[in-house]
């Protein structure tokens, strides 16, 4: 067993009978699979269509692009052939009317990365390399014959005369079978993998012509399974380097009638858009069609779709007592900002200072300002507590319908949340991160994220005795996101070969901006982004420059950072000056800061990399240009969660 | 499956921690005054800042008609060893290239010390010694400590790695043949740091319950197998690959082979190994790979070394490669 307190996520609940697992396990089970590669079969059942799934489906190709976690690898998997088999029903008929043949696979970095070196030149790389992808999607192909043969209870779907054209293009021996072929094939990979282990010595011969044995071999598979377009399912594209995107660029560019390709991309994944031909760029949506979850799926639309994989996951637990199902809006109530701040103890705030300082209010008018909601009393008490301000006009003020007070309150009554329990100690809750909106917001389009705040929530209540489907309170909702929070940014690390720098970036913006919302008045409220400031001219500024934007690239590319168009005008995706970045909201509860995107600051490139590099100094000075004396690294004490991480923040 | 061979040794003593099964094949000096290469033998080695590659240096002192080898510089795919004829550029891919720089010591007994080499250069120095050498021996000298990180998370107790230079074969173990798709186990040999143990999660994406991490027990010192486990809490419990661990002798290799063996017998998948955990360990996955051929996948992270990554020498050890390979590799 292990406790949210202590950091670790809970997990792997005994199962009570083989027969009858706990409501724990079938938790875990259905929201702690998350990763679609841990799910196996069970992950087309649970499959729950995406707004955007009928782009895919046309023959266009398409590349999908998202951040990890988003459910390209579901969806990509769920077009594969085995996917559409076992969303039909995996019966014979199924395997006949399959409505496009998706061949799935994900870009290994293990293998691509073997196509590289000094021995030979880029040139011959590219030659070896695409031969090794005719041979990867040629193999596929086959694969999906013996098992549509298998399935379907046919006879082979290529003729003795097809196999041996096939054979012929990728310069292997007669074939007069499938099965001959496809031992043809496995042997030709072999003899490859001979010759890469060995690049230096001999260069592969026998290499085949690019694209040449794909167009011959889907050809007649088009030919015996017709009106059934193949789809090409490349997941991980990043993973390919420059040159090898080129070469599939190209395959993207050409692909003809019979079949086309789908590829699942990190945000910032495509490194080029260029093909082998110099003339010839990759061009949206000329050549494909290119599906952003992130701009696809937000706001309502997500939270929408979220919903619709929670309540269908939830719709399969079944307790021993028969109790039903829930909702997820049902299961992970709302917390209004004044029964937050209730909470949080801001009526106690709000008398002491009327006790205080309210000298000449009377009786109905204290009765008419405590009235009023929560939010406003705290923020005209806060208000002119900072500013040094007598608090009886300010109150007549305000119940006098003033204008100012209403859009102040606006601007800060949320902000001031997070300053209510500021000073008293590291004990409790500090802010609340509760109902199912804050929590699906906090994902920001991430539905891995979903399904770990779901699980976690559920499994902390009712490790704390409660029952299902009985909803869960909002100082469970906000350790398990505190949970979340800090396992993700634990696991940074190992997620690039940058994931220390990640860790260190995130880190640092973080205590900035929980800093900052513990500071909110007399600056600007709930600031959570920043824009990096011009590169400026000088030496070494370029070095810097270049460094921050592959951190950002990076940072951006593993769900650190969220990027937005700065200006509607300012548009170069590869360009890192013209986008707003986000620290992830999935890290707001673990530090303390608005999981809502806001509003944002200045950084330098030097600044950003300070907080990687030297991070104690670097943290300090930018506190201290944003909020002078009012609050500082030193002076605040960490929240319990990041105790973990304190050497990065102090000074030994 | 591996047994244990009948030949004897004339070592001058025995760690109780290498497993029983296999101490014929390894010879253990707890004094690393007490060992000297063979006369007539060949040593190569190579140097980091760490204590413990330093011992070579007092061993080639000592000894006489011993040529010592040592690595000049290395790049990810070749490495320059200071060769009895002069300076020699092994191109790591270039079976010729390396058939050619072992064919020089033909006939005499042959040490490799992996202490100061890294993975991606004595694995096929390995991989084409047991094409041309009869006698190869590989040296390993345990450290006394390793150093401890001042930042510690859960990933981080020691100061081990400064980053991961990310996945990519090891020269000689491209693996293009193996199917691609689901239908592989993925064995990991845990040191103790759990980020790389996470990138490789990360990157191999091993099917759920395909993945059994080894740790080493007895480790090094007693309490090594409890950081292996502090280190990679994280990872483990997120893939819930600690209901599957499996433990074999810290600085046994040829325990660590045979349990390759019973894992992918038991699986009957091809086996996906990450070498990550102690340098015996790995010496018997890359073993394994030199044996299995084509249904093995080697997976690394060529992590950037801290320059002091370990504290003083302890004990040396000699694994008798010789005789598994032969055997192994010719068997029918």
């Amino acid at each position: 067993m292990h406790s949210a307190t202590t950091g670790f996520l809970l997990s792997d609940v005994p199962s009570r009978t083989p027969e009858h697992p706990s409501t724990e396990a079938q938790l875990s089970q259905l929201f702690g699979s998350y990763k679609a590669e841990w799910l196996s079969e069970q992950l087309f059942d649970l499959f729950t269509e995406p707004e955007y799934w009928p782009e895919l489906t046309t023959n266009r190709p398409c590349m999908l692009e998202g951040g990890r976690g988003t459910g390209k690898t579901t969806v990509l998997r769920v077009l594969s052939y085995e996917g559409q088999y076992a969303v039909m029903g995996r019966g014979r008929e199924s395997v006949r009317n399959l409505p496009f043949v998706g061949l799935y696979s994900r870009v290994d970095t293990n293998r691509v990365r073997a196509f590289s070196g000094p021995e030979v030149t880029p040139g011959v790389w590219t030659k070896i390399f695409a031969h090794y992808l005719n041979l990867s999607m040629v193999l596929q192909c086959l694969v999906f014959a013996e098992w549509y043969q298998l399935r379907a209870g046919d006879s082979p779907l290529l003729t003795a005369s097809a196999c041996d054209e096939i054979a012929l293009t990728l310069n292997l021996r007669e074939a007069d079978t499938q099965a001959e072929l496809l031992s043809g094939v496995r042997q030709a990979l072999l003899t490859l993998e001979s010759q890469v282990n060995n690049i230096g010595e001999t260069l592969p011969d026998g290499l085949s012509m690019q694209k040449a044995p794909v167009d011959v071999l889907v050809g007649h598979l088009a030919t015996a399974i017709p009106r059934t377009p193949f789809f090409f399912l490349f997941d991980e594209y990043e993973n390919f380097d420059e040159y090898q995107q080129r070469v599939v660029n190209t395959l993207i560019k050409h692909s003809g009638d019979t079949y086309s390709f789908k590829i699942g991309v990190r945000e910032m994944g495509l490194r080029t858009r260029s093909t082998l031909n110099s003339d010839e760029q990759l061009v949206s949506p000329a050549d494909y069609v290119r599906i952003s979850i992130a701009e696809k799926l937000h706001g309502d639309d997500f939270r929408s779709f979220a919903a619709r994989v929670c309540d269908s996951r939830l719709a399969l637990i079944e307790t021993s007592d028969g109790t039903g199902t829930t909702s997820i809006n049902a299961l992970l109530p709302e917390l209004s900002e004044d029964a937050e701040a209730e909470l949080l103890g801001g009526r106690g705030l709000v008398e002491a200072a009327l006790s205080d300082r309210a000298s000449a209010l009377t009786a109905q008018e204290l009765d008419a300002f405590r009235a009023h909601r929560l939010r406003d009393q705290l923020t005209v008490v806060q208000w002119t507590d900072y500013h040094n301000e007598p608090l009886d006009p300010a109150v007549r003020e305000m119940l006098a319908g003033s204008p100012t007070w209403r859009h102040r309150s606006n601007n800060y009554g949320y902000a001031l949340l997070f300053t209510l329990r500021r000073g008293r100690g590291q004990g409790g809750t500090q802010k609340y991160y509760s109902g199912w909106d804050v929590l699906a917001s906090m994902a920001a389009g991430n539905i891995r994220y979903v399904l770990e705040l779901v699980e976690q929530s559920v499994l902390l209540h009712l490790r704390s005795g409660a029952v299902y489907p009985s909803p869960v309170d909002p100082a469970t909702q906000t350790r398990a996101a505190q949970a979340v929070g800090r396992k993700n940014l634990t696991e940074l690390e190992g997620l690039s070969v940058h994931g220390a720098q990640l860790t260190r970036l995130v880190l640092g913006l973080g205590r900035i901006f929980e800093l900052f919302a513990r500071a909110p008045l007399g600056h600007t409220p709930e600031i959570n982004e920043f824009e990096l400031g011009d590169a400026r001219d000088g030496d070494g500024d370029d070095l810097e420059a270049r460094e921050t934007s592959d951190l950002l690239r990076s940072a951006v590319m593993h769900l650190a950072l969220l990027r937005n168009p700065a200006t509607k005008l300012s548009l170069s995706p590869s360009d890192t000056r013209d986008f707003d970045y986000r620290l992830h909201p999935i890290f707001s509860a673990a530090f303390g800061f608005s999981h809502r995107g806001k509003r944002k600051m200045q950084l330098s490139d030097a600044e950003v990399m300070g907080l990687v590099k030297s991070p104690r100094t670097t943290l300090p000075e930018i506190v201290k240009r944003h909020r002078g004396a009012e609050i500082s690294n030193a002076s605040e004490p960490l929240p319990d969660q990041l105790r973990l991480f304190e050497s990065y923040f102090r000074e030994r | 499956m591996l047994a244990s061979p009948s030949q004897t040794n004339s070592a001058s003593s025995r760690a109780t921690s290498v497993n029983a099964n296999f101490v014929e094949f390894t010879d253990v000096f707890a004094d690393l005054a007490a060992f000297t290469p063979a006369a007539n033998s060949v040593y190569i080695y190579g140097t980091t800042p760490e204590a413990r590659s330093a011992h070579s240096a007092a061993w080639e002192a000592k000894s006489s008609g011993v040529s010592f080898v040592r690595q000049v510089s290395h790049e990810r795919w070749s490495a320059v060893f200071d060769a009895p004829a002069g300076p020699t550029n092994l191109e790591l891919r270039n079976a010729t290239s390396l058939s050619q720089f072992w064919a020089q010591f033909g006939g005499r007994t042959t040490y490799l010390d992996i202490t100061g080499l890294g993975h991606h250069v004595w694995a096929p120095l390995l991989r084409t010694a047991s094409r041309t050498i009869d006698d190869l021996r590989v040296v390993y000298v345990e450290p006394v400590d390793y150093s401890r990180s001042d930042a510690p998370t859960e990933g981080e107790i020691f100061d081990l790695s400064e980053k991961i230079g990310g996945i990519a074969p090891i020269p000689g173990f491209a693996s293009l043949s193996m199917i691609p798709g689901d239908d592989f186990h993925l064995v990991v040999l845990l040191g103790f740091e759990g980020t790389r143990f996470s990138y490789l999660l990360e990157n191999v994406q091993p099917p759920g319950g395909q993945v059994t991490p080894i740790v080493g027990v007895p480790g090094f010192k007693p309490q090594y197998p409890f950081y292996a486990y502090q280190g990679n809490k994280s990872p483990l419990l997120d893939s819930q690959a600690w209901k599957t661990v499996r433990y074999v002798t810290a600085n046994c290799p040829f325990s660590a082979y045979s349990l390759l063996e019973a894992i992918a017998d038991s699986t009957k998948l091809p086996l996906k190994i990450a070498p990550i955990g102690t340098k015996p360990h790995s010496l018997g996955a890359v073993l394994y790979a030199i044996r299995m051929g084509a249904s093995v996948e080697l997976v690394y992270d060529h992590p950037i070394r801290t320059a002091r990554r370990t504290v003083g020498s302890s004990r040396a050890l000699v694994y008798r490669v010789s005789a598994l390979l032969t055997r192994n590799l010719n068997a029918p």
